[in-house]
């Protein structure tokens, strides 16, 4: 734990080692997740309201979705190049520690543009979320499932690679999460909305969170807490079956 | 320089993006994901609203989407990036060693690499709204779309040598893609149809070159018959060049001056 918690520290380290090149990052991630705030509020603006979903519900979705986003791909970093680290063989240096492989990934690296999207995100609910001390407690409990489960699904989709032996997977699941996730989940139907709450569970990283912060509701609760334990088990076997079959590259990385 | 040289810089980008078909797959369905979503909501906002939102019925919309965004994603959303890394590492420095034009060697590389993935997007596209919305509004505006389209990729390919020339002074265009990106999304009608923005931001868009990048050929293509948009196109392809251009060649000269 305590090797776990030094990875830590030192991906934060070096994460705060350039501040410019940190601040000038996070910027440009704030003015991406901002265009789409505002595209938004033009979009609502001119249908009014749509199947229950208005501009103030809308900007809820995107702070849950930018905050876990900025967790899962800022903090998490690795989660996303599970695929191309076991496809280009640059595990060994991790393998060769004395600490559990997949939870050292996740800590060894922050990315410092998604960092942009968590602060965005915490701004975005502080703005427009209407923060009382419930509505944030839900906030916070919401974002760190879907984190988990945001991170969770890259790393399951990553470690497809090492046994299909491509990385391309883990990618289109990257950009299809995070694209349908930014999507109002009830305009949808039929077969998109069933992609939406299974294979591509998006629905539960931003929708079903925003929602439970306006309307708590036990049992939507416990399946949003059911679906992120179930998708970090999945992703977690996943990827230790298929490091047994994880062939080295040669190549010594930090990871 | 010869004509001879840009075909050539066509031609094997095209032969090269076409020897990867796998690469070309995960653009089609990276493509299809964002079109189906996209699409799908305007579609619903469209019904919602009486089957119009500012002259756009829901087919037409669709068609819209498929068309603003095969012009976009055909297109690498970095180049800006890859250029300025480019100038920053003496790639462009060598390049100058060439009896050609580095900005037109590239800028044709780029439009041989473009085309063969916008026929593709396209074409899936076209299959796609066909299928989940219905026939395109007007067939014989498909006609102007489809030249329109290219003219497009032009015109991005060219407004983004221009910006990314600015690394020949700063040595890094850093994230200036990011922020070109997020102006096509927006004021080039890429995710929203330009008669749908607040009227002030409409009128800005209107005198921006953002518009003939996406919104020309996707405005084509939702069935107005406006041929007027090919020449704005060819206007604003003609004003992107000569400020690439000016540019490039102060860049080079600094360059030269410099070192690579």
């Amino acid at each position: 734990m305590s090797g776990l918690s030094s990875t830590f520290r030192n991906a934060c380290a070096e994460a705060a080692a350039k501040p410019a090149a940190l601040a000038s990052q996070m910027a440009v991630m704030i003015v991406n997740d901002a265009v789409w705030v505002v595209f938004w509020v033009l979009f609502f603006h001119r249908v009014g309201t749509l199947g229950g979903w208005d501009a103030e519900r809308i900007l809820l979705l995107q702070a849950v979705l930018t905050t876990a986003g900025g967790l899962s791909l800022g903090v998490f970093a690795n989660a996303r190049r599970v695929g191309t680290m076991a496809v280009e063989g640059e595990l060994d240096a991790v393998l060769a520690l004395p600490v559990a492989p997949l939870p050292f990934l996740l800590l060894r690296r922050i990315e410092p543009v998604n960092m942009g999207d968590l602060a965005f995100g915490l701004v975005l609910f502080g703005v427009a979320g209407h923060p009382t001390p419930v509505r944030t407690l839900v906030f916070v409990l919401v974002v760190l499932a879907s984190a988990v489960l945001l991170t969770s699904f890259l790393v399951l989709t990553g470690a497809m690679a090492f046994f299909v032996g491509r990385s391309e997977s883990g990618e289109l699941g990257f950009h299809a999460m995070l694209l349908l996730g930014s999507y109002p989940v009830d305009l949808f139907a039929g077969a998109i909305r069933v992609l939406l709450f299974t294979v591509v569970p998006a629905a539960f990283v931003s929708a079903v969170p925003a929602r439970l912060i306006d309307d708590f509701d036990g049992g939507r609760a416990g399946a949003l807490g059911g679906i992120a334990l179930a998708f970090a088990l999945a992703a977690s076997t996943t990827f230790t079956l298929g490091l047994r079959r994880y062939t080295s590259g040669s190549v010594w990385t930090r990871a | 320089m010869t004509r001879r040289a840009l075909i050539e810089a066509i031609r094997g980008s095209a032969q090269r993006v076409l020897a990867e078909p796998g690469g070309l797959l995960v653009s089609l369905g990276f493509y299809t994901i964002i079109v189906g979503t996209l699409a799908g909501l305007w579609r619903v906002a469209a019904h919602a609203n009486g089957g119009d939102l500012g002259g756009y019925s829901a087919v037409a919309l669709t068609w819209y989407i498929v068309t603003s965004e095969a012009a976009i994603v055909s297109v690498n959303a970095r180049l800006i990036e890859d250029i300025g890394r480019d100038i920053a590492h003496g790639t462009v420095a060598v390049e100058l060693l060439r009896p050609a034009s580095v900005l037109a060697v590239r800028v044709a590389s780029e439009v041989g690499r473009g085309l063969p993935r916008v026929a593709l997007l396209w074409t899936g596209g076209a299959v796609l709204a066909t299928v989940v919305a219905g026939a395109p509004p007007r067939p014989a505006t498909l006609l102007l779309a489809a030249p329109s389209l290219v003219l497009a990729i032009i015109a991005n390919l060219l407004g983004q040598h221009a910006v990314a020339a600015a690394a020949f002074w700063l040595r890094d265009a850093g994230s200036a893609w990011f922020l070109y990106l997020k102006a096509v999304f927006i004021t080039g009608g890429m995710i929203i149809p330009l008669e749908l923005l607040p009227h002030g931001l409409e009128r800005a868009s209107r005198v921006l070159p953002f518009r003939a990048m996406a919104y020309a050929p996707a405005r084509l293509a939702a069935g107005h018959a406006e041929p007027g948009l090919l020449v704005e196109q060819v206007v604003w392809i003609a004003v992107l060049a000569l400020a690439a251009g000016a540019a490039f060649r102060a860049g080079e000269r600094r360059l030269q001056v410099v070192g690579g």
